[in-house]
Protein backbone atom coordinates (compact mmCIF):
# COMPACT_ATOMS: atom_id res chain seq x y z
CA UNK A 1 0.00 0.00 0.00
CA UNK A 2 2.85 2.35 0.81
CA UNK A 3 4.30 1.66 -2.57
CA UNK A 4 0.92 2.56 -4.12
CA UNK A 5 0.78 5.89 -2.24
CA UNK A 6 3.86 7.03 -4.08
CA UNK A 7 1.88 6.88 -7.25
CA UNK A 8 -1.08 8.89 -5.87
CA UNK A 9 0.22 12.45 -5.28
CA UNK A 10 -3.29 13.87 -5.08
CA UNK A 11 -3.98 12.12 -1.83
CA UNK A 12 -0.87 13.55 -0.22
CA UNK A 13 -1.71 17.07 -1.50
CA UNK A 14 -4.67 17.28 0.90
CA UNK A 15 -2.59 16.49 4.00
CA UNK A 16 -2.50 19.18 6.65
CA UNK A 17 0.93 20.19 7.89
CA UNK A 18 2.01 18.48 11.22
CA UNK A 19 -0.57 15.71 11.00
CA UNK A 20 -0.30 12.37 9.14
CA UNK A 21 -2.79 11.55 6.47
CA UNK A 22 -5.70 9.37 7.74
CA UNK A 23 -4.87 6.67 5.26
CA UNK A 24 -1.29 6.55 6.45
CA UNK A 25 -2.53 6.46 10.02
CA UNK A 26 -4.77 3.53 9.13
CA UNK A 27 -1.89 1.71 7.52
CA UNK A 28 0.35 2.34 10.48
CA UNK A 29 -2.31 1.12 12.91
CA UNK A 30 -2.90 -2.05 10.87
CA UNK A 31 0.80 -2.67 10.58
CA UNK A 32 1.11 -2.68 14.36
CA UNK A 33 -1.78 -5.09 14.63
CA UNK A 34 -0.30 -7.34 11.98
CA UNK A 35 3.05 -7.29 13.71
CA UNK A 36 1.40 -8.13 17.00
CA UNK A 37 -0.43 -11.06 15.43
CA UNK A 38 2.70 -12.30 13.71
CA UNK A 39 4.64 -12.20 16.97
CA UNK A 40 1.90 -14.21 18.70
CA UNK A 41 1.87 -16.79 15.94
CA UNK A 42 5.66 -16.95 15.94
CA UNK A 43 5.72 -17.49 19.70
CA UNK A 44 3.09 -20.24 19.83
CA UNK A 45 3.84 -21.87 16.51
CA UNK A 46 6.28 -24.54 17.78
CA UNK A 47 3.83 -25.55 20.51
CA UNK A 48 0.92 -25.68 18.13
CA UNK A 49 3.03 -27.56 15.63
CA UNK A 50 4.07 -30.06 18.30
CA UNK A 51 0.49 -30.60 19.32
CA UNK A 52 -0.72 -31.07 15.79
CA UNK A 53 2.24 -33.36 14.80
CA UNK A 54 1.80 -35.91 17.61
CA UNK A 55 -1.13 -38.16 18.10
CA UNK A 56 -1.49 -40.39 21.10
CA UNK A 57 -2.63 -43.96 21.04
CA UNK A 58 -3.46 -45.72 24.27
CA UNK A 59 -4.84 -49.13 25.05
CA UNK A 60 -4.90 -51.60 27.95
CA UNK A 61 -5.19 -55.37 27.83
CA UNK A 62 -5.79 -57.80 30.70
CA UNK A 63 -2.87 -60.19 30.87
CA UNK A 64 -1.71 -63.34 32.55
CA UNK A 65 1.53 -63.31 34.49
CA UNK A 66 3.60 -64.73 31.66
CA UNK A 67 2.04 -62.91 28.74
CA UNK A 68 4.10 -62.38 25.60
CA UNK A 69 4.60 -58.97 24.02
CA UNK A 70 5.71 -59.03 20.42
CA UNK A 71 6.37 -55.64 18.91
CA UNK A 72 7.84 -54.68 15.56
CA UNK A 73 8.31 -50.96 15.10
CA UNK A 74 9.54 -49.06 12.04
CA UNK A 75 11.24 -46.14 13.72
CA UNK A 76 11.04 -44.46 17.09
CA UNK A 77 11.83 -45.34 20.67
CA UNK A 78 10.39 -48.23 22.61
CA UNK A 79 10.34 -48.35 26.41
CA UNK A 80 9.08 -51.47 28.10
CA UNK A 81 8.75 -51.63 31.84
CA UNK A 82 7.69 -54.47 34.11
CA UNK A 83 5.04 -53.75 36.73
CA UNK A 84 2.98 -55.69 39.26
CA UNK A 85 -0.42 -55.34 37.62
CA UNK A 86 -1.93 -58.19 35.61
CA UNK A 87 -2.39 -56.04 32.54
CA UNK A 88 -0.51 -54.55 29.63
CA UNK A 89 -0.67 -50.84 29.05
CA UNK A 90 0.36 -49.55 25.65
CA UNK A 91 0.89 -45.87 25.00
CA UNK A 92 2.17 -44.72 21.65
CA UNK A 93 3.04 -41.23 20.48
CA UNK A 94 2.71 -41.02 16.75
CA UNK A 95 4.56 -38.37 14.81
CA UNK A 96 3.32 -37.12 11.48
CA UNK A 97 2.65 -38.65 9.08
CA UNK A 98 1.00 -40.83 11.69
CA UNK A 99 1.46 -44.54 11.35
CA UNK A 100 -1.39 -47.03 11.40
CA UNK A 101 -1.36 -49.05 14.57
CA UNK A 102 -3.57 -52.06 15.27
CA UNK A 103 -2.45 -54.20 18.22
CA UNK A 104 -3.88 -57.68 18.43
CA UNK A 105 -4.31 -59.96 21.39
CA UNK A 106 -4.18 -63.61 20.40
CA UNK A 107 -3.93 -66.55 22.79
CA UNK A 108 -1.84 -64.86 25.43
CA UNK A 109 0.29 -62.77 23.07
CA UNK A 110 -0.02 -59.09 22.27
CA UNK A 111 1.12 -58.43 18.71
CA UNK A 112 1.98 -55.00 17.38
CA UNK A 113 3.41 -55.01 13.87
CA UNK A 114 3.87 -51.54 12.45
CA UNK A 115 5.78 -52.82 9.45
CA UNK A 116 2.85 -54.93 8.34
CA UNK A 117 0.27 -52.32 9.31
CA UNK A 118 2.02 -49.66 7.20
CA UNK A 119 3.37 -51.67 4.33
CA UNK A 120 3.53 -49.80 1.04
CA UNK A 121 3.16 -46.36 2.62
CA UNK A 122 5.57 -43.66 1.57
CA UNK A 123 7.03 -42.06 4.66
CA UNK A 124 5.69 -42.88 8.09
CA UNK A 125 6.50 -40.81 11.16
CA UNK A 126 8.24 -42.13 14.25
CA UNK A 127 6.18 -44.03 16.76
CA UNK A 128 7.41 -43.78 20.35
CA UNK A 129 6.09 -46.49 22.62
CA UNK A 130 5.80 -46.64 26.39
CA UNK A 131 4.59 -50.10 27.36
CA UNK A 132 4.03 -51.61 30.79
CA UNK A 133 3.81 -55.35 31.19
CA UNK A 134 3.72 -57.87 34.07
CA UNK A 135 7.23 -58.63 35.33
CA UNK A 136 7.18 -62.27 34.22
CA UNK A 137 6.29 -61.40 30.66
CA UNK A 138 8.14 -62.55 27.58
CA UNK A 139 9.30 -59.44 25.78
CA UNK A 140 10.20 -59.58 22.11
CA UNK A 141 10.73 -56.15 20.58
CA UNK A 142 12.28 -55.12 17.32
CA UNK A 143 12.64 -51.88 15.45
CA UNK A 144 14.29 -50.79 12.25
CA UNK A 145 15.65 -47.64 13.87
CA UNK A 146 15.53 -46.06 17.32
CA UNK A 147 16.42 -46.81 20.92
CA UNK A 148 15.04 -49.74 22.85
CA UNK A 149 14.79 -49.92 26.61
CA UNK A 150 13.55 -52.78 28.79
CA UNK A 151 13.35 -52.61 32.57
CA UNK A 152 12.27 -54.90 35.43
CA UNK A 153 11.59 -58.07 33.49
CA UNK A 154 12.05 -61.56 34.94
CA UNK A 155 10.26 -63.71 32.40
CA UNK A 156 11.50 -66.42 30.11
CA UNK A 157 12.90 -64.23 27.36
CA UNK A 158 13.92 -60.69 26.55
CA UNK A 159 14.75 -60.09 22.92
CA UNK A 160 15.63 -56.63 21.69
CA UNK A 161 16.74 -56.05 18.15
CA UNK A 162 17.52 -52.92 16.17
CA UNK A 163 18.14 -53.45 12.47
CA UNK A 164 20.18 -50.27 12.05
CA UNK A 165 20.93 -47.56 14.59
CA UNK A 166 19.97 -47.20 18.20
CA UNK A 167 21.01 -48.05 21.73
CA UNK A 168 19.69 -51.01 23.66
CA UNK A 169 19.37 -50.58 27.42
CA UNK A 170 18.32 -53.55 29.49
CA UNK A 171 18.14 -52.83 33.22
CA UNK A 172 17.14 -54.99 36.14
CA UNK A 173 16.64 -58.04 33.97
CA UNK A 174 16.37 -61.55 35.39
CA UNK A 175 15.17 -63.35 32.30
CA UNK A 176 16.17 -66.90 31.43
CA UNK A 177 17.29 -65.88 27.96
CA UNK A 178 18.40 -62.53 26.60
CA UNK A 179 19.14 -61.69 23.00
CA UNK A 180 20.17 -58.13 22.18
CA UNK A 181 21.32 -57.15 18.73
CA UNK A 182 21.90 -53.85 16.96
CA UNK A 183 23.83 -52.28 14.11
CA UNK A 184 25.42 -49.02 15.17
CA UNK A 185 24.85 -48.24 18.84
CA UNK A 186 25.61 -49.28 22.38
CA UNK A 187 24.22 -52.22 24.30
CA UNK A 188 23.97 -52.07 28.05
CA UNK A 189 22.82 -55.00 30.15
CA UNK A 190 22.31 -54.78 33.88
CA UNK A 191 20.86 -57.93 35.34
CA UNK A 192 21.30 -61.44 36.62
CA UNK A 193 22.17 -64.56 34.73
CA UNK A 194 20.06 -67.59 35.50
CA UNK A 195 21.53 -71.05 35.70
CA UNK A 196 20.92 -72.79 32.39
CA UNK A 197 20.18 -69.48 30.69
CA UNK A 198 21.39 -68.26 27.30
CA UNK A 199 22.61 -64.71 26.83
CA UNK A 200 23.68 -63.24 23.51
CA UNK A 201 24.74 -59.72 22.64
CA UNK A 202 25.71 -58.73 19.12
CA UNK A 203 26.64 -55.39 17.64
CA UNK A 204 28.33 -54.12 14.49
CA UNK A 205 29.80 -51.01 16.03
CA UNK A 206 29.31 -49.65 19.51
CA UNK A 207 30.12 -50.53 23.09
CA UNK A 208 28.71 -53.58 24.75
CA UNK A 209 28.68 -53.20 28.52
CA UNK A 210 27.47 -55.91 30.87
CA UNK A 211 26.87 -55.26 34.53
CA UNK A 212 26.35 -58.55 36.32
CA UNK A 213 26.74 -59.90 39.86
CA UNK A 214 30.07 -61.42 40.81
CA UNK A 215 28.39 -64.70 41.74
CA UNK A 216 27.31 -65.17 38.12
CA UNK A 217 28.25 -68.39 36.41
CA UNK A 218 28.75 -68.68 32.66
CA UNK A 219 30.69 -70.09 29.77
CA UNK A 220 31.92 -67.15 27.73
CA UNK A 221 32.73 -66.58 24.09
CA UNK A 222 33.48 -62.89 23.60
CA UNK A 223 34.78 -61.67 20.25
CA UNK A 224 35.83 -58.18 19.24
CA UNK A 225 38.03 -58.80 16.20
CA UNK A 226 38.52 -55.25 15.04
CA UNK A 227 39.29 -53.40 18.28
CA UNK A 228 40.45 -56.41 20.37
CA UNK A 229 39.08 -54.38 23.24
CA UNK A 230 37.65 -56.97 25.61
CA UNK A 231 37.72 -55.97 29.26
CA UNK A 232 36.70 -58.72 31.67
CA UNK A 233 37.27 -56.61 34.79
CA UNK A 234 36.61 -58.68 37.91
CA UNK A 235 35.55 -61.62 35.81
CA UNK A 236 38.97 -62.33 34.38
CA UNK A 237 40.50 -65.57 35.69
CA UNK A 238 42.78 -68.39 34.73
CA UNK A 239 39.93 -70.23 33.02
CA UNK A 240 39.70 -67.50 30.41
CA UNK A 241 41.81 -67.93 27.28
CA UNK A 242 42.69 -65.40 24.64
CA UNK A 243 42.31 -66.65 21.10
CA UNK A 244 43.29 -65.25 17.72
CA UNK A 245 45.85 -62.78 19.09
CA UNK A 246 43.40 -61.30 21.54
CA UNK A 247 40.48 -61.02 19.15
CA UNK A 248 38.44 -63.45 21.22
CA UNK A 249 38.16 -64.58 24.83
CA UNK A 250 36.82 -68.03 25.58
CA UNK A 251 36.45 -69.54 29.02
CA UNK A 252 34.40 -70.26 32.07
CA UNK A 253 33.45 -68.22 35.08
CA UNK A 254 32.04 -69.98 38.14
CA UNK A 255 30.76 -73.41 37.27
CA UNK A 256 29.68 -72.27 33.81
CA UNK A 257 26.00 -72.98 34.23
CA UNK A 258 24.82 -70.48 31.61
CA UNK A 259 26.13 -69.50 28.18
CA UNK A 260 27.19 -65.99 27.28
CA UNK A 261 28.07 -65.11 23.71
CA UNK A 262 29.15 -61.59 22.83
CA UNK A 263 30.16 -60.43 19.37
CA UNK A 264 31.11 -56.90 18.54
CA UNK A 265 32.53 -56.59 15.05
CA UNK A 266 33.93 -53.10 15.31
CA UNK A 267 33.46 -52.10 18.94
CA UNK A 268 34.41 -52.94 22.51
CA UNK A 269 33.19 -55.35 25.19
CA UNK A 270 33.30 -54.55 28.90
CA UNK A 271 32.27 -56.37 32.06
CA UNK A 272 31.29 -54.42 35.14
CA UNK A 273 30.82 -55.99 38.55
CA UNK A 274 27.37 -55.30 39.94
CA UNK B 1 -24.69 -190.16 18.27
CA UNK B 2 -21.19 -189.10 19.00
CA UNK B 3 -20.24 -189.58 15.49
CA UNK B 4 -23.16 -187.50 14.35
CA UNK B 5 -22.26 -184.65 16.71
CA UNK B 6 -18.65 -184.65 15.61
CA UNK B 7 -19.73 -184.51 12.00
CA UNK B 8 -22.03 -181.52 12.67
CA UNK B 9 -19.25 -179.66 14.49
CA UNK B 10 -16.94 -180.12 11.58
CA UNK B 11 -19.63 -178.92 9.20
CA UNK B 12 -20.37 -175.76 11.16
CA UNK B 13 -16.70 -174.93 11.60
CA UNK B 14 -16.19 -175.20 7.92
CA UNK B 15 -19.20 -172.98 7.32
CA UNK B 16 -17.58 -170.07 9.30
CA UNK B 17 -13.89 -169.68 9.98
CA UNK B 18 -12.49 -167.84 13.04
CA UNK B 19 -11.72 -164.56 11.26
CA UNK B 20 -15.24 -164.18 9.99
CA UNK B 21 -16.64 -165.06 13.35
CA UNK B 22 -14.53 -162.51 15.26
CA UNK B 23 -15.55 -159.78 12.82
CA UNK B 24 -19.18 -160.50 13.54
CA UNK B 25 -18.93 -160.93 17.31
CA UNK B 26 -19.60 -157.26 18.06
CA UNK B 27 -22.68 -157.22 15.86
CA UNK B 28 -23.74 -160.59 17.27
CA UNK B 29 -23.62 -159.27 20.81
CA UNK B 30 -25.74 -156.31 19.76
CA UNK B 31 -28.34 -158.78 18.37
CA UNK B 32 -28.20 -157.20 15.02
CA UNK B 33 -27.42 -160.26 12.92
CA UNK B 34 -30.05 -162.18 11.00
CA UNK B 35 -31.16 -165.50 12.45
CA UNK B 36 -29.17 -167.76 10.19
CA UNK B 37 -25.88 -165.87 10.62
CA UNK B 38 -26.53 -165.53 14.30
CA UNK B 39 -27.06 -169.31 14.56
CA UNK B 40 -23.88 -169.91 12.59
CA UNK B 41 -21.86 -167.61 14.91
CA UNK B 42 -23.39 -169.18 17.95
CA UNK B 43 -22.55 -172.64 16.66
CA UNK B 44 -18.98 -171.59 15.88
CA UNK B 45 -18.57 -170.12 19.35
CA UNK B 46 -19.82 -173.29 20.89
CA UNK B 47 -17.23 -175.32 19.08
CA UNK B 48 -14.27 -172.83 19.01
CA UNK B 49 -12.71 -171.94 22.38
CA UNK B 50 -10.55 -169.15 20.95
CA UNK B 51 -13.46 -167.26 19.42
CA UNK B 52 -15.54 -167.89 22.54
CA UNK B 53 -12.81 -166.17 24.56
CA UNK B 54 -12.93 -163.13 22.27
CA UNK B 55 -16.67 -163.06 22.58
CA UNK B 56 -16.44 -163.17 26.37
CA UNK B 57 -14.05 -160.24 26.32
CA UNK B 58 -16.37 -158.22 24.14
CA UNK B 59 -19.29 -159.07 26.34
CA UNK B 60 -17.39 -158.00 29.45
CA UNK B 61 -16.53 -154.63 27.87
CA UNK B 62 -20.09 -154.06 26.86
CA UNK B 63 -21.29 -154.97 30.28
CA UNK B 64 -18.95 -152.54 31.98
CA UNK B 65 -20.08 -149.82 29.59
CA UNK B 66 -23.63 -150.42 30.53
CA UNK B 67 -22.91 -150.29 34.23
CA UNK B 68 -20.68 -147.17 34.32
CA UNK B 69 -21.99 -143.57 33.95
CA UNK B 70 -21.15 -141.94 30.57
CA UNK B 71 -19.29 -139.03 32.27
CA UNK B 72 -16.92 -141.50 33.91
CA UNK B 73 -16.15 -143.24 30.70
CA UNK B 74 -15.83 -140.19 28.45
CA UNK B 75 -12.72 -138.03 28.94
CA UNK B 76 -13.18 -134.28 29.61
CA UNK B 77 -13.71 -132.38 26.38
CA UNK B 78 -14.04 -135.47 24.32
CA UNK B 79 -14.60 -133.47 21.17
CA UNK B 80 -11.15 -131.86 21.44
CA UNK B 81 -9.64 -135.23 22.14
CA UNK B 82 -11.25 -136.66 19.05
CA UNK B 83 -9.97 -133.77 17.01
CA UNK B 84 -6.45 -134.38 18.26
CA UNK B 85 -6.74 -138.07 17.58
CA UNK B 86 -8.11 -137.35 14.13
CA UNK B 87 -5.27 -134.93 13.34
CA UNK B 88 -2.68 -137.38 14.56
CA UNK B 89 -4.15 -140.12 12.46
CA UNK B 90 -4.28 -137.89 9.41
CA UNK B 91 -0.72 -136.76 9.84
CA UNK B 92 0.39 -140.34 10.20
CA UNK B 93 -1.56 -141.35 7.16
CA UNK B 94 -0.29 -138.49 4.85
CA UNK B 95 2.93 -137.05 6.32
CA UNK B 96 4.48 -136.05 2.93
CA UNK B 97 1.39 -134.34 1.59
CA UNK B 98 0.96 -132.11 4.65
CA UNK B 99 4.52 -130.79 4.83
CA UNK B 100 4.50 -130.21 1.08
CA UNK B 101 1.42 -128.07 1.47
CA UNK B 102 3.02 -126.01 4.22
CA UNK B 103 6.16 -125.53 2.20
CA UNK B 104 4.18 -124.52 -0.82
CA UNK B 105 2.17 -121.89 1.01
CA UNK B 106 5.30 -120.40 2.61
CA UNK B 107 7.27 -120.25 -0.59
CA UNK B 108 4.20 -119.08 -2.44
CA UNK B 109 3.94 -115.98 -0.25
CA UNK B 110 7.54 -114.98 -0.80
CA UNK B 111 8.10 -115.85 -4.39
CA UNK B 112 4.73 -115.12 -5.92
CA UNK B 113 5.96 -111.90 -7.57
CA UNK B 114 6.72 -111.08 -11.11
CA UNK B 115 10.26 -110.42 -12.31
CA UNK B 116 9.58 -106.72 -12.80
CA UNK B 117 8.17 -106.45 -9.28
CA UNK B 118 11.21 -108.17 -7.84
CA UNK B 119 13.47 -105.87 -9.87
CA UNK B 120 11.64 -102.77 -8.66
CA UNK B 121 11.87 -103.96 -5.08
CA UNK B 122 15.62 -104.50 -5.38
CA UNK B 123 16.09 -101.10 -7.01
CA UNK B 124 13.96 -99.44 -4.32
CA UNK B 125 15.95 -101.04 -1.55
CA UNK B 126 19.22 -100.01 -3.20
CA UNK B 127 18.01 -96.43 -3.68
CA UNK B 128 16.74 -96.06 -0.12
CA UNK B 129 19.86 -97.56 1.41
CA UNK B 130 22.14 -95.32 -0.68
CA UNK B 131 20.07 -92.26 0.23
CA UNK B 132 20.22 -93.16 3.89
CA UNK B 133 23.98 -93.63 3.60
CA UNK B 134 24.46 -90.25 1.91
CA UNK B 135 22.23 -88.46 4.43
CA UNK B 136 23.97 -90.20 7.30
CA UNK B 137 27.42 -89.28 6.04
CA UNK B 138 26.40 -85.70 5.30
CA UNK B 139 24.82 -85.28 8.72
CA UNK B 140 27.87 -86.74 10.30
CA UNK B 141 30.26 -84.60 8.34
CA UNK B 142 28.32 -81.43 7.72
CA UNK B 143 27.48 -79.50 10.87
CA UNK B 144 24.35 -77.45 11.28
CA UNK B 145 24.41 -73.78 10.35
CA UNK B 146 25.01 -72.80 13.93
CA UNK B 147 27.76 -75.33 14.44
CA UNK B 148 29.38 -74.34 11.20
CA UNK B 149 30.90 -71.23 12.66
CA UNK B 150 32.81 -73.28 15.19
CA UNK B 151 33.99 -75.86 12.65
CA UNK B 152 37.74 -75.93 12.33
CA UNK B 153 40.52 -78.23 11.23
CA UNK B 154 41.19 -79.06 14.85
CA UNK B 155 37.61 -80.09 15.55
CA UNK B 156 37.50 -82.44 12.55
CA UNK B 157 37.21 -86.10 13.41
CA UNK B 158 39.52 -88.69 11.89
CA UNK B 159 36.77 -90.06 9.69
CA UNK B 160 36.02 -86.58 8.41
CA UNK B 161 39.68 -85.99 7.64
CA UNK B 162 39.93 -89.29 5.78
CA UNK B 163 36.78 -88.57 3.80
CA UNK B 164 38.04 -85.08 2.99
CA UNK B 165 41.31 -86.46 1.67
CA UNK B 166 39.55 -89.09 -0.39
CA UNK B 167 37.32 -86.37 -1.79
CA UNK B 168 34.04 -87.67 -0.42
CA UNK B 169 33.62 -84.74 1.93
CA UNK B 170 34.52 -81.06 1.99
CA UNK B 171 37.35 -79.72 4.08
CA UNK B 172 36.29 -77.02 6.57
CA UNK B 173 37.68 -74.38 4.21
CA UNK B 174 35.75 -75.77 1.27
CA UNK B 175 32.59 -76.01 3.36
CA UNK B 176 33.11 -72.44 4.47
CA UNK B 177 33.56 -71.21 0.92
CA UNK B 178 30.44 -73.03 -0.15
CA UNK B 179 28.53 -71.42 2.69
CA UNK B 180 29.82 -67.97 1.78
CA UNK B 181 28.68 -68.48 -1.79
CA UNK B 182 25.22 -69.41 -0.57
CA UNK B 183 25.11 -66.38 1.70
CA UNK B 184 26.23 -64.07 -1.10
CA UNK B 185 23.51 -65.44 -3.35
CA UNK B 186 20.93 -64.78 -0.64
CA UNK B 187 22.33 -61.29 -0.08
CA UNK B 188 22.00 -60.50 -3.77
CA UNK B 189 18.38 -61.59 -3.73
CA UNK B 190 17.49 -59.51 -0.66
CA UNK B 191 19.50 -56.57 -1.91
CA UNK B 192 17.44 -56.47 -5.10
CA UNK B 193 14.26 -56.51 -3.10
CA UNK B 194 15.48 -53.81 -0.71
CA UNK B 195 16.53 -51.57 -3.61
CA UNK B 196 13.05 -51.86 -5.10
CA UNK B 197 11.54 -50.65 -1.83
CA UNK B 198 14.12 -47.96 -1.24
CA UNK B 199 12.10 -45.18 -2.86
CA UNK B 200 9.41 -45.62 -0.24
CA UNK B 201 11.71 -44.90 2.70
CA UNK B 202 12.18 -41.42 4.05
CA UNK B 203 15.60 -39.76 3.98
CA UNK B 204 16.37 -40.56 7.60
CA UNK B 205 15.71 -44.23 7.04
CA UNK B 206 17.73 -44.29 3.83
CA UNK B 207 20.72 -42.69 5.49
CA UNK B 208 20.61 -45.06 8.47
CA UNK B 209 20.37 -48.03 6.13
CA UNK B 210 23.35 -46.88 4.07
CA UNK B 211 25.48 -46.17 7.12
CA UNK B 212 24.84 -49.60 8.58
CA UNK B 213 25.35 -51.38 5.30
CA UNK B 214 28.62 -49.55 4.87
CA UNK B 215 29.70 -50.55 8.37
CA UNK B 216 28.94 -54.20 7.69
CA UNK B 217 30.69 -54.06 4.33
CA UNK B 218 33.80 -52.71 6.00
CA UNK B 219 33.78 -55.59 8.46
CA UNK B 220 33.23 -58.07 5.62
CA UNK B 221 36.13 -56.50 3.74
CA UNK B 222 38.46 -56.82 6.72
CA UNK B 223 37.64 -60.46 7.30
CA UNK B 224 37.93 -61.29 3.61
CA UNK B 225 41.37 -59.70 3.44
CA UNK B 226 42.57 -61.66 6.47
CA UNK B 227 41.21 -64.88 5.01
CA UNK B 228 42.92 -64.26 1.71
CA UNK B 229 46.20 -63.90 3.57
CA UNK B 230 45.54 -66.80 5.89
CA UNK B 231 42.80 -69.21 4.79
CA UNK B 232 43.35 -71.21 7.98
CA UNK B 233 42.22 -68.30 10.19
CA UNK B 234 39.06 -69.86 11.54
CA UNK B 235 38.15 -66.92 13.71
CA UNK B 236 37.97 -64.61 10.71
CA UNK B 237 35.96 -67.27 8.94
CA UNK B 238 33.48 -67.31 11.79
CA UNK B 239 33.30 -63.53 11.87
CA UNK B 240 32.83 -63.28 8.13
CA UNK B 241 29.99 -65.76 8.40
CA UNK B 242 28.44 -63.68 11.17
CA UNK B 243 28.86 -60.39 9.28
CA UNK B 244 27.31 -61.82 6.13
CA UNK B 245 24.39 -63.01 8.23
CA UNK B 246 24.03 -59.51 9.65
CA UNK B 247 24.00 -58.07 6.17
CA UNK B 248 21.41 -60.54 5.00
CA UNK B 249 19.20 -59.79 8.02
CA UNK B 250 19.48 -56.05 7.44
CA UNK B 251 18.53 -56.35 3.78
CA UNK B 252 15.69 -58.69 4.57
CA UNK B 253 14.36 -56.36 7.27
CA UNK B 254 14.37 -53.43 4.89
CA UNK B 255 12.90 -55.29 1.98
CA UNK B 256 9.61 -55.39 3.91
CA UNK B 257 9.43 -51.67 4.55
Amino acid sequence: MIRNLKYEPRVLMHTKPGKAHPLIQLVLTRKTTILLWLSVVFFFAPILNEVSAQRRFSRNYPATRNVRLQLLNRSGTVEVEGWDRPEISISAYLENPAANIAPQSLSGTIYIDLVKDNQGRNGVGNVNFVIKVPRLSIVDIETRMGNLSVTNINGGLVRAMISTEGDITLTNIGAGAVDAQNGIGDIFFDGEMRSGGHYRFTSIRGNINLRIPFNSSFRLVATAPSTRNISLGSFGNSNMNLLGNGRSVVGRFGNGSSTLTITNHRGSISFIRR
Amino acid sequence: MCLWQNTLKRELRTKMNCGECQKKISVFLDNELDEITSATVRSHLALCAECAKVCEDFAAILESCRLEKPSEILPPNSQALWCRISNTIESEINPGTKSAEVQKSWFGRVWQVSFSQAGSAVLGIALISSLLTVVGIRNYIEPTAEDFTSRTDASQTTIEKVLSKVGLADTPQEARMRRFQEQRAAIEYWNNRAQQRRVQWDNKMREAFDRNLNEIDQAVGEYTTILQQDPQDDLSGEMLDSALNEKMNLLRAFSDL
